[in-house]
């Protein structure tokens, strides 16, 4: 038992990232607003649906800001008028625009600030765009951000993010796979050396069982990305640079198989494949990491993008991610252990199905 | 030296072997111009955006055509019989470079047929040869090690183009990229970190490769 303790780990944390990370509620956000157009000096009306909010238990308290960088640094912000919470998803926020923007452009896009103390603040970002005739840079009307009455949501929750919304918890399924197929072919390399240098055909068969389970680990890692990038990019498959070369990166591990089952001879088929998979690993490191930094892609921390971190990546995200991490790499280990256990049977079965034909060969 | 001397020996080799048997460089040329023309008369009118996509798809097939045999056209007991004299290091260098002039010969060529009947949207002249050069280099050695493994297995040719074309993408994609650049399709200021990053590429694939062809030597 003493000796299993990383197995044992392994499930635990992989149960606690799909207790944690699937049922632990996001933050509350905004997730659309109507009109998303406006003149300066117009009174309107804004609809406003929310996420995960509390606007008629909060009533009166809510509170509502339109806000916009006037410069590089300084934020402004226009109170609104009348506030009336139609559900606890929907509000009707009355805005009067001052005739003329702090800034001198002709269109400028505004966020929309939510407060209320069940909720805390909540933004959506270049939530309108205002529109002005005269560039003239009118402060009137406008104040400062009231950074000081603002309200933070307590609790354990995700952060809300436009776009990503609920999808936000593929980030502990999607990410640790792709983290630990790197470990584990990285692993599968090292037992290859391993192999070259001593002839055992026990790194052999360690080094294949982890090109297994390294494998699976992508597969899955392409499932899941497709299946985030259907409800972030809006297609399964958009034939981005990062989705294309991790399906190559699967192509020349699946070429591994195809080279092994070539060989009758064990040593043969064991040094040649060796020899593959160490040359296949040098050529994945310019696949992942190199290739997708030089041209467009949707991919975050890719083509210019930035990367998944920040304000994207709060304690609470870190505290399922960052053991999500060595749970699934665990857990891959385990299952290249099963599968080594499996060829070493085979192996010995081989032998003594050979022994037995020699011993019948005699008679 | 010792290395340098048995490089060019077996490179002297290649060469008088393949002026000897003229039927595999000959079967080369023609596969080259054969194809050129078919692009040709599949699509009468070439655009710019693909004139670079379809030259580096008959450079790839026509390079993997070329290098597969270059392990596999000597039989079992000649190579035995290198492998008593020579340095292993020695037989795979002298494979690459002979590979690389052939591939270079070949691209050169492919680039001078193209230009007849596809038009020569070339702009940056200067560019365009450093990426044949660059292109071919790195070819030459990852098909030429690839060669190596398959011609140990009986299904050899299929196991060339299974092996090779996914090893080859990363290289392929630069190449494809700087070419847009040279036709001027793109303007990017930075691309001579893209020319350091194939060079390396390069260069890492030619240490594995020198490193790991002893073992595959043995039998």
């Amino acid at each position: 038992m003493i000796k299993h303790w990383w197995k044992i780990l392994s499930v635990v944390i992989i149960l606690y990232t799909f207790i944690a990370g699937l049922l632990m509620p996001l933050k509350p956000g905004i997730t659309s607003i109507s009109p998303a157009r406006a003149k300066a000096g117009e009174t309107i009306s804004m609809k406003v649906a929310g996420y995960n909010t509390h606007f008629t238990q909060a009533g009166k308290e809510v509170k509502a800001w339109l806000t916009l960088d006037s410069d590089a640094k300084k934020k402004m912000a226009l109170s609104a008028g009348k506030i009336q919470a139609i559900s606890d998803q929907e509000l009707i926020i009355d805005f009067t625009l001052p005739p003329a923007l702090p800034v001198k452009a002709k269109v400028k896009d505004c966020s929309l600030l939510l407060d209320n103390p069940i909720d805390g603040s909540s933004i959506l970002p270049s939530a309108i765009f205002i529109s002005q005739d005269k560039l003239v840079g009118d402060t009137a009307g406008w104040g400062d951000l009231p950074k000081k009455s603002l309200h933070q949501a307590t609790g354990m929750k995700f952060p809300f993010r436009n776009i990503l919304s609920e999808t936000i918890r593929n980030l502990f399924y999607h990410v640790p796979l792709w983290f630990g197929m790197m470990l584990i072919f990285l692993v599968a390399m090292i037992y290859s050396v391993l192999y070259l240098r001593s002839s055992d055909p026990l790194h052999d068969n360690k080094a294949t069982s982890l090109v297994v389970s390294g494998t699976l680990f992508g597969l899955l890692g392409l499932v899941t990305g497709a299946i985030w990038a259907k409800n972030t990019w809006g297609q399964y498959w958009s034939w981005d640079i990062k989705q294309n070369m991790s399906a190559i990166a699967m192509l020349i591990y699946l070429a591994y198989f195809v080279l092994r089952q070539s060989f009758e001879d064990r040593e043969r088929k064991a040094r040649i494949s060796a020899v593959y998979n160490i040359f296949a690993f040098a050529a994945l490191i310019p696949l992942l990491f190199v290739i997708p930094r030089l041209t467009d892609s949707l991919h975050p921390g890719n083509g210019g993008n930035p990367g998944f971190g920040g304000e994207d990546l709060d304690n609470t995200m870190r505290l399922v991610f960052y053991p999500a991490i060595i749970g699934w790499t665990l857990f891959g280990f385990w299952l290249a252990e099963l599968y080594y256990r499996i060829a070493n049977l085979r192996d010995q079965q081989e032998e003594s199905e050979y022994i037995f034909d020699k011993g019948i060969q005699k008679i | 030296m010792n290395l340098l001397r048995e490089i060019t020996t077996l490179l002297r080799k290649e060469v008088l072997l393949e002026y000897r048997q003229k039927y595999a460089i000959s079967g080369i040329l023609l596969y080259v111009l054969s194809t050129v023309y078919i692009v040709y008369a599949a699509s009468v009118q070439i655009e710019q955006k693909i004139w670079y996509s379809l030259f580096w798809i008959i450079i790839l097939f026509a390079s993997v055509n070329a290098i597969a045999k270059s392990f596999m056209q000597e039989n079992s007991s000649r190579q035995l019989y290198y492998y008593s004299l020579a340095n292993p290091i020695a037989v795979i260098l002298s494979k690459i470079i002979y590979n690389f002039l052939l591939l270079l010969f070949l691209s050169v060529l492919c680039y001078g047929a193209f230009s007849v009947v596809a038009g020569n949207p070339v702009r940056d002249n200067f560019l365009f040869f450093v990426i044949l050069l660059l292109g071919s280099t790195g070819f030459s050695i990852c098909f030429t090690f690839i060669s190596s493994i398959s011609s140990k297995a009986s299904n050899g040719a299929t196991l060339m183009a299974v092996l090779s074309f996914p090893l080859i993408i990363p290289i392929l994609m630069i190449l494809i990229k700087l070419s847009a650049q040279s036709l001027r399709l793109i303007q990017d200021t930075s691309y001579t970190k893209d020319i350091l990053i194939l060079i390396a590429i390069d260069l890492i694939l030619l240490s594995l490769s020198l490193v790991l062809f002893p073992y595959l030597w043995r039998d």
